[in-house]
């Protein structure tokens, strides 16, 4: 069945020419591998960063780092991960993936594609340029609120600087998405036959579309502030701090979405496949994805109930309700799973585990959706237990199970499954040591961004607990990296179907794909036009029909 | 059988987990409106155990019982969602969240409540030390940067009243065991209301990110008996008027700002004479001024400096007063930066005029 003709092997070229090939490319694949690795670089910058913050706090008293130091450096590890870990490593899978899967030849905008991917590096080395200026990098926290972040030096330029380039690739990013998702999908394949994971990129590109631009915004008003004598957040001259705020989290929350999105879209790619079933309500994951997009602009305000100054009731209210299409999607992929029969490869391990702890990152966050409630834990532990059960259990989790799944369709070659279940159990343990205790620490009152912590609070032996557990993550990573390492040395052999159960396009071309995806189209009659050539190969009827 | 046992073993793991975070997780409330939030949080708790068990339990159990037996190769049933299930499923949410959403609203309302209080605290936050003026006894208390910080006393059982401002970055005013927070911002005052209901010493420390001094920017609020409160305040005023410095000999004064704070508490100068003052400003980029007030009431002011931002120093002529007790401060950041401006030898405790 395989729909590519063999082709003979290519000479191999000269170092230089290679990587001159590399740098020039505006094939999506290679942008979408560039974006993979540019990615993982930051990962590992910005865990770096984690390990650091947590030796320092795994008890009390200043033992490696300054406050000084501490402040920049939990600034950064929360940038890196999300504007430049997250948010572009989604985008590689969306890269990579969206025109192969949709059958397109490439992306609608090749060469914007490429300068999307190349402002990444460049406006992630200017936020760490920081460093090496006098006083520092930029020290406000990845929220930089005003006024704090109107004080500070050159750092913090570079910070807002680096943030405007990233959205401005990010943007570029999304508007070729959608392009791409809606003038380039090849003959048959409807809207509704598309793969989930396609639609939860378009939904993800219209967020970043509508949302990014006032991240911008506000970046540019801040900038104004501290050079051109602007005084958009002076209370004293007439401005509002409120106003960054509102304006920051008008982007901040859709954000959040943004950074998920593309996550439950990858698991919801593959429990289908490893459960030997279809995807249990296409029609109403899609729709959740909608609803979940639409509301979440209307939500930002919880971020800010306790300035005092928002509508608590109206904010509280559209919170809560965006957890009633995510619970659609979590019985979905229960009811995909149901009745079905589950293989345990890497792949699908990730997914499930990504499925139990997103849950605790969904439940943990209704508590600050009561702003009674919120008052008590705003601010504290709690919240960053929530937002790492929602971007680690969640979104992380979400990315290697995406990354074992497609690694065989990029690379030709499987990751190792023995290293792959090690990696997920070591990763499994350390996350929860040491996120779940955080919300603990919470209750007990520990404000998060702290340089350090009084020793009579209790608080200090989940603390270490945490640390401990912070290196256990460590560990699971460097299984990652040794996976790939050594992966990588193995000869090619995954066939185009590397799972023999799939269902979307891009199974149907070889691995790794031809450098026009496609010689020649299967058909698209259904949903999943993989799976009826492979019931096609055994003399039985495919799907009909659109779902 | 299996599954019995399977069913007993979850409902004792969920009875042990909430066992054990009665016990350790949630500080005992102290104040009536935390009364309020914590009972909202084991309703919220026991409604999140449900669909923690309920959704883990299905997962865990479709990854034990669903797995694929070995030699089967054939697919799953080809089953999809109908309608009505994913209808049912958004009903499921519905459901949970409309039940949820009235408690949290009937708690909202109870914790936001303010009533008339005869007790009114004006809470001001600046980088990194808290200070707090209770209007009606006319005493200030406030915090040093990186050296103590502010200690506070409140009656027992009485709504105290709080208004809150920055005056510089934004800033949170968080006790744990009263389960509340409220950011101090600048521009823009934030009022609440708390009601101690037990004594004892509680520990606060500002929640919301500030720079540096950020971790050491704490608190501690002690609730007392109205009749320690009373003694407490007696014993505030009385060390206010009581603050003493020798005279300086000349005619020339010099004080320092440094990390949103003076140098001193005190300053004396002889009478009938003008008095050259300097002021070093330590604080890059922060505006301080000195200003000589009738009192904490600010209500006359004899003179004010220019306002400039640090690093600088700057001298200026503080015209002749009349002997007796006065009130510093930088306008900027007021009662945190503040103390005593004695004029000639008047008898303790007369104010000038």
């Amino acid at each position: 069945m395989a729909i590519t003709e063999a082709r003979p092997v290519a000479r191999p070229e000269p170092f230089g020419r290679r990587l001159l090939s590399w740098l020039t490319t505006t094939d999506h694949k290679r942008i979408g591998i560039l974006y993979i690795i540019n990615s993982l670089a930051f990962f590992v910058i910005a865990g770096i960063f984690a390990l650091l913050m947590r030796t320092e706090l795994a008890r009390p008293g200043q033992q490696l780092l300054s406050p000084r130091a501490y402040d920049q450096v939990f600034t950064e590890h929360g940038t890196l991960m999300i504007f430049l870990f997250i948010f572009p490593m989604l985008a590689a899978f969306g890269n990579y993936l969206v025109p192969l899967q949709i059958g397109a030849l490439d992306m609608a905008f090749p060469r914007i594609n490429a300068l999307s991917f190349w402002l990444l590096p460049v406006g992630g080395l200017t936020v760490l340029s920081g460093f090496l200026v006098k006083g520092g990098a930029g020290a406000s926290g990845w929220t930089a609120f005003a006024p704090l972040s109107v004080q500070g030096g050159a750092g913090m330029d570079l910070w807002i600087l680096g943030i405007v380039i990233v959205g401005v690739s990010s943007i570029l990013g999304a508007i070729n998405f959608i392009v791409t998702i809606l003038r380039m999908r090849a003959p048959g394949m409807t809207m509704f036959r598309m793969p989930i994971f396609c639609w939860g990129v378009l939904t993800t590109s219209l967020l970043v579309a509508l949302a990014a631009p006032v991240l911008t915004a506000a970046m540019v008003m801040l900038f104004a502030d501290r050079h051109l004598g602007t005084v958009f957040f002076d209370a004293s001259r007439g401005g509002s701090p409120l106003l960054y705020q509102n304006t920051f989290w008008f982007f901040g929350h859709p954000e959040v979405y943004i950074l998920i999105l593309t996550a439950w879209a990858i698991v919801s790619e593959i429990l289908p496949v490893f459960s030997g079933k279809p995807l249990f309500g296409y029609r109403g994951v899609v729709l959740a994805f909608l609803m979940i997009a639409t509301l979440s602009f209307t939500v930002w305000a919880h971020h800010m109930f306790v300035t005092g100054a928002v509508e608590l009731p109206f904010f509280s209210a559209t919170t809560e309700m965006i957890s009633i299409p995510t619970g659609v999607l979590f019985f979905n992929w229960l009811a995909t799973l149901w009745k079905g029969k589950l293989r345990f490869e890497p792949p699908m391990m990730f997914a499930l585990g990504f499925i139990g702890l997103f849950l605790v990152g969904g439940i943990d966050g209704v508590w600050q959706a009561a702003p009674a409630m919120d008052f008590a834990l705003h601010d504290t532990y709690w919240v960053v237990a929530h937002i790492h059960y929602v971007l680690f259990g969640g979104t992380v989790f979400g990315i290697m199970a995406g990354l074992f799944f497609w690694f065989p369709k990029i690379t030709g070659r499987y990751l190792s499954r023995k290293l792959g279940i090690w990696q997920f159990w070591v990763q499994f343990v350390g996350f929860n040591l040491t996120f779940f205790p955080m919300h603990i620490l919470g209750l007990r009152g520990m404000p998060r961004r702290v340089a350090d912590y009084a020793a009579n609070r209790g608080w200090t032996g989940l603390n270490t607990l945490e640390t401990v557990g912070a290196y256990i993550i460590a560990i699971s990573m460097v299984l990652f990296f040794v996976n790939v390492f050594v992966s990588l040395r193995k000869p090619r052999e995954a066939p185009d179907d590397a799972w023999g159960t799939s269902n979307s396009l891009e199974w149907a071309t070889s691995s790794p794909p031809p450098p026009h995806n496609f010689d020649r189209l299967p058909e698209v009659h259904s949903l999943r036009p993989v799976r009826d050539l492979r019931l096609a190969a055994q003399g039985l009827a495919g799907e009909e029909g659109s779902s | 059988m299996r599954s019995t046992t399977l069913r007993r073993s979850l409902r004792g793991l969920a009875m042990a987990v909430a066992g054990a975070c009665l016990a350790g997780c949630t500080q005992q409330p102290a104040t009536e409106q935390a009364q309020e939030t914590h009972r909202l949080f084991y309703i919220t708790l026991a409604l999140a155990t449900l669909v923690f068990v309920g959704v883990e339990g299905a997962l865990l159990w479709a990854i034990v019982r669903y797995r694929r037996r070995r030699a089967d190769e054939d697919e799953g049933p080809q089953w999809h969602g109908t309608n009505r299930m994913i209808l049912l499923f958004f009903l499921i949410g519905t459901v949970i969240v409309a039940t949820l959403y009235p408690f949290g609203e009937i708690t909202l309302a109870r914790v936001e409540q303010n009533p008339q209080s005869p007790e009114v605290i004006d809470i001001t936050g600046s980088q990194w030390q808290w200070s707090a003026f209770y209007e009606n006894e006319g005493v200030v208390v406030s915090g040093k940067s990186f050296v103590r910080p502010l200690v506070m006393e409140v009656p027992v059982d009485e709504p105290i009243h709080i208004h809150i401002v920055s005056n510089d970055v934004m800033h949170e005013f968080f006790v744990p065991a009263f389960y509340f927070m409220r950011n101090a911002m600048p521009g823009h005052p934030n009022d609440f209301t708390w009601t101690p209901n037990r004594l004892g010493t509680f520990q606060g420390q500002c929640a919301e990110y500030c720079g540096l001094g950020h971790y050491q920017m704490r608190f501690v609020v002690r609730v007392v008996t109205p009749t320690d409160f009373m003694a407490w305040v007696k014993q505030e005023r009385k060390a206010a008027l009581s603050i003493n410095c020798p005279q300086t000999s000349g005619a020339s004064v010099h004080i320092t700002a440094h990390n949103i704070s003076w140098d001193t508490n005190c300053i004396h100068v002889p009478a009938g004479t003008q008095i050259a003052l300097t002021i070093t400003n330590d604080d890059g980029g922060i505006d301080h001024n000195f200003a000589i007030w009738n009192g904490i009431d600010t209500a006359h002011q004899f003179f004010a400096s220019g306002k400039f931002p640090g690093v600088a120093t700057r001298t200026e002529t503080i015209p002749t007063l009349q002997p007796g007790r006065y009130y510093f401060q930088c306008n900027v950041h007021g009662p945190a930066m503040s103390g005593v401006f004695i004029v000639g030898n008047p008898p303790s405790g007369q104010k000038g005029s």
